[in-house]
Order: structure tokens, then sequence, then C-alpha cells
């Protein structure tokens, strides 16, 4: 049978996808615990201690490797994308809301929204700065041109998701609750918005990682103090140690655990509807 | 006594999508304090009808009137008018008991918890959900997310609820029930209801007066009395699914049908010619008994028990199907043998003769 051969094949093509997955992760998650301050960031390990940790919240004796000058630069990325994520949601939410009434000229501006995500970054990073300092006279920083060129970026994405959701959704609810002398506006905010938020969370979701390590907008648009991606990108040009690593698996930590907040919201409504019909059942 | 005014009035309203016309030009003026029931085929535009009543649409042309006033250009959330959806359009994350208080908590007016505690449980007991208030409405049966969906309306006191075909999604057993306590309820809040159904027996057994809709427009209302037993024409005749209608020619008094001719003393104005005679005035009778009327050769096909009484099913010359409505109170039904020839036949006086030239 052609399945017989089939299987095999994917379930190793699967393997494969997973290990180049997070292989590099793994590499850099050993690396990261190489001796310090003379182990390199290669193989073999010297030694095995968690010195590039303690190195990286500068709780090492001095030595000739400089601290990782990141601290600012963190949590500049962490406020940039916040402020994205929520601008973007925002705007995604409303711009699929209108989107459920036809209206004239509504395929071009879902095209137009649509393809911004195809025009190449670096580009996009470039004339946002050009038109800020020419034409606006704006000055490049990261909450202003840099914030500008992340919203345009993570924006068609948000409405994408939020355009999912919507689509789905089963407007008689709304008239129901209108029907019954409630404004529009309470509506959306009693009805529409609760029967949404999961849709909205993945929208925030999305904004907030694609800002957070958003690297060639960023390159031209930042102006003078630099978000995260950059400020790691610049250690690169002088030497690589292996506090580096340490920062990556720090990072990727922190990312999780935002996975797992979003998670749990996720699956709160649905175990507590599960749970009230345990209790009924019980009952 | 004062002159009982009308709870709604329709002028001339007419709604199009594209090259459709949904309603077509209706003017329609509904009494207050009762159970209207609109009948109407798919596509008729019904549901078209009724939304356009609540405000989620507007007419292309024409006025509605709501307790005397104009509220053409009213946004629904300040018509006051209730709606009933066919899939109950419960909210999903809100209790039973938070479903039924909605309206009173996020309304215009404030208020208090109490009051909406106390009107919130009346009506729980009026619809019989007791015991029920803080299942979400995943958790319930279809039933009761009718009576759910009832309750949330009816506890904002509306003076007229939109009932957009609310037994459609319910099985057999549980749509008979539901039609007893619609009414009762309907009685005893004194608000209107505006039922919709594709089910001419829901219409004809629920309505006090019963308006029938189709291609847009109303093309007859009354009491189910006078729809049942004279329809005004012959789609009418049709929708209500109760006669055996003939095609055939009327000249000069006489209906030339399948049946040869027949004199046609009243004839009522139509589109084309056709003979109607009810289901259960149309009876079968073997080769050389004597007839009351008309005589129809046809071939037996079948029946079908209905309790009650029993539907024989036959088929003409000319391949059309008559149907022969014997109620059991008339004593055993005839046993007709598959196959067989035998004659249909009715009293004349019986008979609706629809024709284009109507008699004088």
């Amino acid at each position: 049978m052609e399945s017989k051969a089939l299987k095999p094949i994917l379930a190793v093509y699967v393997a494969a996808f997973i290990l180049f997955l997070y292989g590099p992760f793994i590499v850099l998650g050993i690396l990261s615990f190489q001796q310090g301050p003379e182990g390199g960031p290669q193989f073999p390990i010297i030694d095995w201690s968690t010195y590039w940790y303690r190195h990286l919240f500068g709780l090492t004796p001095p030595s000739r490797i400089a601290p990782l000058p990141v601290g600012e630069a963190l949590l500049r990325s962490l406020t940039l994308a916040f402020m994205t994520m929520v601008t973007a949601t925002v705007l995604g939410v409303m711009a699929a809301q209108a989107f459920r009434r036809r209206f004239r000229g509504a395929g071009i501006v879902f095209y137009l929204i649509v393809l911004g995500m195809m025009v190449p970054g670096v580009l996009t990073g470039l004339g946002t700065s050009l038109l800020a300092n020419n034409v606006v006279g704006v000055e490049r920083h990261w909450w202003t041109t840099a914030f500008v060129a992340h919203v345009v970026y993570t924006f068609p994405f948000a409405f994408l998701v939020m355009l999912a959701i919507l689509n789905r959704f089963d407007g008689s609810v709304e008239e129901a609750a209108w029907s019954l002398g409630v404004s529009p506006a309470r509506t959306f905010r009693k009805v529409t918005f609760p029967l949404i938020f999961p849709g909205v969370l993945s929208a925030m979701l999305f904004a907030f990682t694609l800002s957070f390590d958003e690297f060639p907008r960023t390159l031209f648009a930042s102006g003078r103090d630099q978000t995260l991606p950059l400020a790691i990108y610049g250690t690169f040009s002088v030497e690589i140690h292996p506090n580096i690593f340490a920062f990556g698996v720090m990072t990727t930590l922190f990312s999780f655990s935002l996975l797992a907040v979003y998670g749990i919201l996720m699956g709160l409504s649905v175990r507590r509807a599960k749970k009230i019909a345990m209790q009924e059942d019980i009952a | 006594m004062v002159q009982s005014e009308s709870i709604f009035r329709l002028d001339g309203v007419t709604r199009r999508f594209g090259a459709l016309t949904a309603l077509d030009d209706i003017t329609f003026e509904a009494p207050q304090n009762e159970y209207i029931s609109l009948l109407g085929p798919s596509g008729a535009g019904k549901t078209s009808l009724l939304r356009v009543i609540a405000g989620f649409e507007s007419p292309d042309v024409g006025r509605i009137h709501f307790l005397g006033r104009d509220i053409t250009d009213l946004p629904a959330h300040k018509r006051g008018i209730g709606f009933v959806f066919q899939n109950f359009a419960l909210f999903p994350h809100l209790t039973v008991f938070e479903n039924i208080a909605f309206g009173l908590r996020n309304g215009i007016d404030d208020i208090a918890d109490a009051q909406i505690g106390d009107r919130v449980r009346e009506m729980v007991d009026l619809v019989g959900l007791s015991g029920l208030e803080d299942r979400v409405p995943d958790q319930i049966s279809g039933g009761q997310k009718q009576r759910v969906a009832l309750a949330r309306t009816l506890v904002m006191q509306p003076k007229l609820v939109l009932l957009d075909e609310p037994l459609g999604a319910l099985d057999a057993n549980l749509r008979g029930r539901m039609q007893t306590e619609l009414r009762q309820i309907r009685e005893r809040l004194n608000v209107t209801f505006l039922h919709v159904t594709g089910s001419e027996t829901e219409a004809l057994a629920m309505g006090d007066t019963v308006a029938v809709l189709d291609r847009g427009r109303i093309i007859q209302s009354g009491t189910p009395e006078q729809i049942h037993d004279t329809p005004s024409s012959s789609d009418v005749a049709l929708f209500l699914n109760r006669f055996n209608l003939f095609d055939g020619k009327l000249s000069a008094d006489a209906f030339h049908g399948p049946f040869g001719p027949v004199p046609a003393a009243n004839v009522c104005q139509n589109p084309t010619d056709i003979y109607a005679i009810r289901y259960d005035r149309t009876k079968a009778f073997r080769k050389g008994d004597t007839l009351p009327g008309p005589a129809l050769p046809a071939r037996f096909l079948a029946s079908e028990y209905l309790g009650s009484s029993v539907i024989s099913f036959f088929e003409t010359a000319d391949h059309k199907q008559v149907e022969v409505d014997h109620h059991l109170s008339f004593g055993d039904p005839d046993n007709y043998k598959v196959g067989e020839e035998y004659v249909l036949s009715w009293d004349p006086r019986h008979a609706i003769v629809f024709g284009q030239e109507a008699a004088a």
C-alpha cells in the first residue's frame, strides 16, 4: 500500500522539521552554560556553569568582557511592542468591524491593507524615516517613526485575524440586543466584544511578537536609541560571547510565559463552561 | 368605549435587494392585542417584513407607524418592539438569568438590581424556566432556549413582539405544546404577537388574524375561518394546502375542467381560471355509484393514516394528483385497491371558482 510507505517518510519529515525548529535553540541553550569568562561560543563545553547568566545581571567580578548593553533596549522594545499591540489591535478590530457591511470600494481597501504586508521591510522603514524627516518634520525616534512603522506592519495581521473571527460571527445576537432597547455602542461592549475576545487575544499576540523582534523596518526608523534586536545585532560586530546566548534563553522563556498567559486566558472561558456542566451532571 | 387603535400600520412599504423586490408596496394595519399570523411560502418576504418593522433594515419607500407614531427613521433600539429569532440568538456568554435581565440592565433606564431580580424571576416563572437560571445557553434544550428567547423579550414589556418562525427549530411534539403556550402567554400579557410561519396549520391554529404574504405582497388577511373557507385567490388556496386545484376554462357561467363542464355560480376574480374543492369535500366513489356532482375518473395510489382522518391519493388521466381527506368521525374509510379506477365527485356548491372574468 501507498500509505504504508508514506507514513514513515512523513514521520521522518516531521521529526526533521521539529529538529530544525528547535535545534538552534537547544544548541544556544547548551552553550549558554559554558564556563566563563574564558569559555567561548563554541563546543566543547569546558565546564558547566551559570557564569554568563550572572554576568548578564552584573553579578560577576569585573573582567575584560563588558556587560551586554541591552537593559535599556529591552525596556524600549517591550514598551514599543506594547504600544504597537494596543494600537494595531484597536485599529484591526475597528477595520474588520467596518468590513462586516459591504461599502463602496471595500475590495480595493481590502487589497491595499493586505498588500502592505508584501512591501519589503527595509524600504518601508527607510521610507517612513524620509517622510518623517523631510516632509512632516518629525525627528526619528523609536516612539515616533519606528512606532508608526511597527503599527503599519502589524495592523494587517490584526485586521486579518479579526476579519476571520467576525466572518463567523452571527450578527443576530447584536440585533437581539438592539431589540431589547440596548444601544449599539453598549451592545458592542456587552455582547460583541466578549464573544470576539479570543480573536482579539490572538491579534494582540501577533502584534506584540511581530513588533518585539522586528528588525528591517526598525533599522532606519528607530533613530538614536536602539530597540533590542538592533542592540543585539550591534554586539555581534565586536565579538560574540556566550552571554548573548544566556540572554536569548531568558527572552525565549519570557516569550513562552507570554504564550502561557495567552493560553490560560483562552482556556478560561472553555474550562468555566465545562466546570458548570460537570457540576450539573453531579447534581 | 374608545375605538381600538391599530398597533402598527404599514404605508406602501417597499424593500428591494438589487433586482429583487422583497416587499412590494405593502399596506397593512394590525389590530391591537391580537395574535396575528403571517403565512407565506419561503422567499415571500416574511423575514424582510419583520426586519423592516423591527428596524434592522429600512424600507426603500413607505412609512411605518407604531402606536400612532412614525418610526420609519427610528433606530431599532429606540422602537420598543420585541423580536424573537428563529435561531433564538441567545447570548452564549451569559446565564439564563442574565440573558433575561440583559435588556433591563443595559437599557436606557436605570433600574435597581432588586427590581431587575423581581421582574426576571416573575418572567422565569411565567415561561416555566425555574431551576435553570444559572445555566448557560449551551446547557439547555431547544425548547428551553425558545422560552429564554421569549422571556428575554417579554420582560421588557413591549406592546408588539415579532416572532420569526419561532417553532421552526423545535420537534413536532414540542411545537404543539409551544403553540398553546404562546397563545396563553400572549393573552395574559395583553401584547400583540406577529408570528411569521411557512406552515398553514400553524398560521390557522394560532392567529386571531391571518395575513397571507406572497411575492412581497399581502394578498389576503382576515380571520382563520375567512381565510380557510373563502380564500380570495387561487394562490391563497394553494398555500392553505387544503384544496384540490384544477386548471380549466371559465365561460358563460360554466367551468370546463378535466371533469367536464360544471355550472359556476360565484366566481372570484383571479389571474387564471381555476376550480378549487377542499380535500375533505372531495369523495371517492366506485363506478356506477350515484354521484353528488361532477365525475372525475382517477386511479388510487396510496393512503396515509393521520389519526383523526385518512388522506387518500388519486391520480387522474392527465397525471394530476388529487387528495381525498376522510375524517374518521364520518365512519370507517372504504378500502381502495392500489391501481384500481374510481370516480371522484363532490357537491358543486362547495367548490370555489376563480376566474379572469369575475361574475357580477
